[in-house]
């Protein structure tokens, strides 16, 4: 291990991290006081600001050269000795993961940025420690620690790995445009058909239009690049019982996890998705936290042909491949869902009335075409509404599935962007199984599984089952606790 | 089994306080949303014109209804409250409309919290919130005693387990 001077960085050492995080910390500084700079123009308030820009860039040298990273032989120590002076001890022991990510920044001056990660639920959205270094030695201290977190295994992080299946930029672009959820899609569509009808009956590009082409963008276009930059240059695979994702076009990550950090693994098909006959999987991982706002689930594999995506899971993850039957949900459960479609269909149709009677009113007067058509348009799309709503209930019933078996458990949801979810009963924290009204008349009820996930906690519900059907679930994990036939030393957080 | 006084199954319910505690609540929030009620009567006209009674009837219709389930809730909901605390779990019955059946394996409780609003203050009683690492589960209107009791015996449940994984000395 070396330092960022290059020199070796023996156990204990206190090292520093590069001094580039003083520019990469006072970067966002400089951005917002050169426009307030640039905004106000002369006179006194620039030069403050001006000021406090190098009290920035002092405040934030001070912190750097006052904070040191000690690599012992049990933990990692993070002190700093500024007014305010923190020690931070995390443990190797109860680390979950170490990762690399590089940006912009880190390029410009060979560097990356080492996260560290701690298995805590209350702090899983942000890692415990995040410290820059040398490219190579962020590398070499990754290796180093993957080692102990990871086993005895020899972790050689240049050996070269064959990934079980290889992800073209094409495959990268159709995950990033059909992964969306289709509810993102259908309104993001929403806005653009708004926007092409304000530019066509109005004269010019009227603030509307421009508004809806703006929501387009933020809510099609804009998640759609973003995970084509973030998951370009994809790839997967496992050495032992570790997984590594690599991937990233501006800013490049590595990531990788034990499996045995896995809580539950989501086979995802979005309708398009569906119609394109592709499945992507995605797992839910404690301690993968990057503090960005990028979805903290690992994507395991991205939209790819259902026959490799099955392949890529037995490879991979084995452990959750589910070779149980599923049940479909019992007769119970069409009544249930009847009703609700009655409910809805019936508000829905009850809002509508007045809108309705307003645009026939204002619609009926209008010459040719216009209307004729307009007046009838409201209760026309309301009566799609209803048939759109009472179709999905009836696939909401053919496919909603629930499967026990002996380490694993499944549900299978989703009308329009259907989900397959496994988990094992080994990691579940908790059970609710909820009875409405109205499933309680038609002897049904619907579980929740909680778990400890990326993001703190997280459920995962079953459509509508016997009671008695969703309390095994319980039954199982009880069981499997008493029979000793769950390991605490694998599966404690 | 956890202590005296529970049923043949092994479920204990609550105390009858629990349903007072509620009606103190309930008629707190009933008091803002009349209030809120009566501001819009008298405020709003010019604000909503020509739907003005509209609203103003709806609101009424609103209040009903808010009223019926405040006299109604506290005793469905006293009724169908169980709870149980044995070697390996906690099992909470609860629920108004819909009933949940919450099960929480001992193994995997992290921490035990008593807490007391000012109304359960005043009447003696406290909820004891139990935080796994996927979710939160709680057993509300317990006596004061009762939920210290819970909390005990959770912890000591929890810790005994913790003392059972520990390595002893070699040949002990």
């Amino acid at each position: 291990m070396t330092d960022d001077t290059g020199a070796p960085a023996r156990h204990g050492e206190p090292i520093r991290c590069h001094p580039s995080i003083v520019v990469e910390r006072s970067l966002s500084g400089i951005v917002v006081l050169g426009i307030l700079v640039m905004q106000l123009g002369r006179g006194a308030l620039p030069a403050l600001l001006a000021a406090l820009f190098v009290g920035l860039v002092l405040f934030n040298y001070r912190q750097w050269s006052r904070t040191t990273v000690r690599f012992n032989a049990t933990d990692v120590v993070v002190e700093r000795n500024t007014l305010f002076k923190t020690k931070k001890t995390l443990p190797y022991a109860k680390m979950a993961s170490v990762n690399i990510n590089r940006g912009v920044l880190n390029r410009v001056f060979r560097t990356a940025r080492l996260q560290i990660n701690i298995n805590s639920g209350s702090g899983a959205t942000v890692p415990e420690a995040v410290l820059t270094f040398r490219e190579d030695l962020a590398e070499e201290i990754r290796a180093g620690m993957a080692e102990r977190l990871y086993g005895s295994e020899n972790v050689l992080e240049d050996e070269p790995a064959e990934p079980t299946v290889v992800f073209s930029p094409a495959d990268v672009i159709v995950h990033g445009l059909f992964s969306v959820s289709t509810y993102q899609t259908v309104s993001g569509f929403a806005f653009l058909v708004y926007s092409v009808f304000q530019l066509y009956t109005s004269a010019g590009v009227g603030g509307g239009a421009l508004v809806s082409l703006l929501m387009f963008v933020v809510v099609q276009v804009a998640p759609s690049v973003s995970l084509i930059s973030h998951y370009y240059n994809y790839r997967v695979y496992r050495r032992g019982d570790t997984i590594y994702l690599e991937h990233g076009l501006i800013r490049t990550y590595k990531t990788s996890f034990a499996v045995s950090r896995i809580n539950a693994v989501r086979v995802k098909r979005t309708l398009a998705a569906r119609l394109l006959g592709r499945s992507c999987i995605e797992a839910e991982v404690v301690g993968l936290a990057s503090g960005s706002a990028e979805s903290l689930r690992p994507v395991l594999c991205l939209l790819k042909d259902d026959a490799t995506q099955q392949r890529l899971l037995a490879e991979i993850v084995p452990e959750f491949v589910y070779e149980g039957v599923r049940e479909k949900q019992p007769e119970g459960a069409k009544g249930v869902l009847r009703v609700r479609a009655a409910v809805a269909s019936f508000a829905l149709a009850l809002a509508m009335i007045y809108p309705s009677i307003a645009v026939y009113r204002t619609t009926a007067p209008l010459p040719g075409i216009a209307g004729t058509v307009l007046p009838f348009a409201l209760p026309l799309a309301t009566a799609a509404a209803i048939l759109v709503i009472w179709y999905a209930t009836s696939v909401s019933y053919r496919i909603t599935e629930f499967g026990t078996d002996s380490d694993l458990f499944t549900f299978v949801n989703g009308a329009v962007d259907r989900e397959t979810v496994v988990m094992n009963y080994d990691r579940v924290q908790m059970v609710r199984i909820t009875e409405g009204p109205v499933a309680r008349f038609f002897g049904v009820a619907r579980g929740k599984v909680y778990l400890l996930s990326a993001i703190g906690g997280a459920s995962v519900g079953s459509g509508y089952f016997e009671e008695g059907r969703l309390a095994a679930i319980g039954e199982t994990v009880m069981a499997r606790i008493a029979s000793g036939e769950y390991d605490y030393r694998k599966n404690s957080i | 089994m956890f202590s005296p006084g529970a049923g043949t199954d092994g479920y204990r319910r609550l105390n009858r306080k629990c349903m007072l505690s509620m009606y103190i609540d309930y008629a707190v929030w009933y008091l803002l949303l009349l209030a809120a009620y009566f501001a819009v009567r008298t405020y709003a006209e010019g604000f909503l014109g020509p739907y003005y009674d509209a609203v103003g009837y709806g609101l009424v219709l609103v209040l009903a209804i808010t009223l019926v389930y405040i006299a109604v809730a506290p005793p469905v909901f006293y009724a169908r409250y169980r709870y149980r605390i044995t070697e390996d779990r906690v099992d909470v019955l609860c629920g108004i409309l819909f009933i949940r059946h919450t099960l929480v394996p001992i193994e995997r409780v992290h921490q035990v919290e008593i807490a007391r609003g000012p109304i359960n203050n005043l009447l003696g009683l406290a909820d004891v919130t139990i935080t796994t690492a996927g979710g939160e589960a709680s057993i509300r209107y317990l006596e004061v005693d009762e939920a210290e009791t819970v909390a005990d015996r959770l912890n000591d449940l929890v810790g005994r387990m913790l003392r059972e994984r520990v390595p002893g000395p070699a040949g002990a």
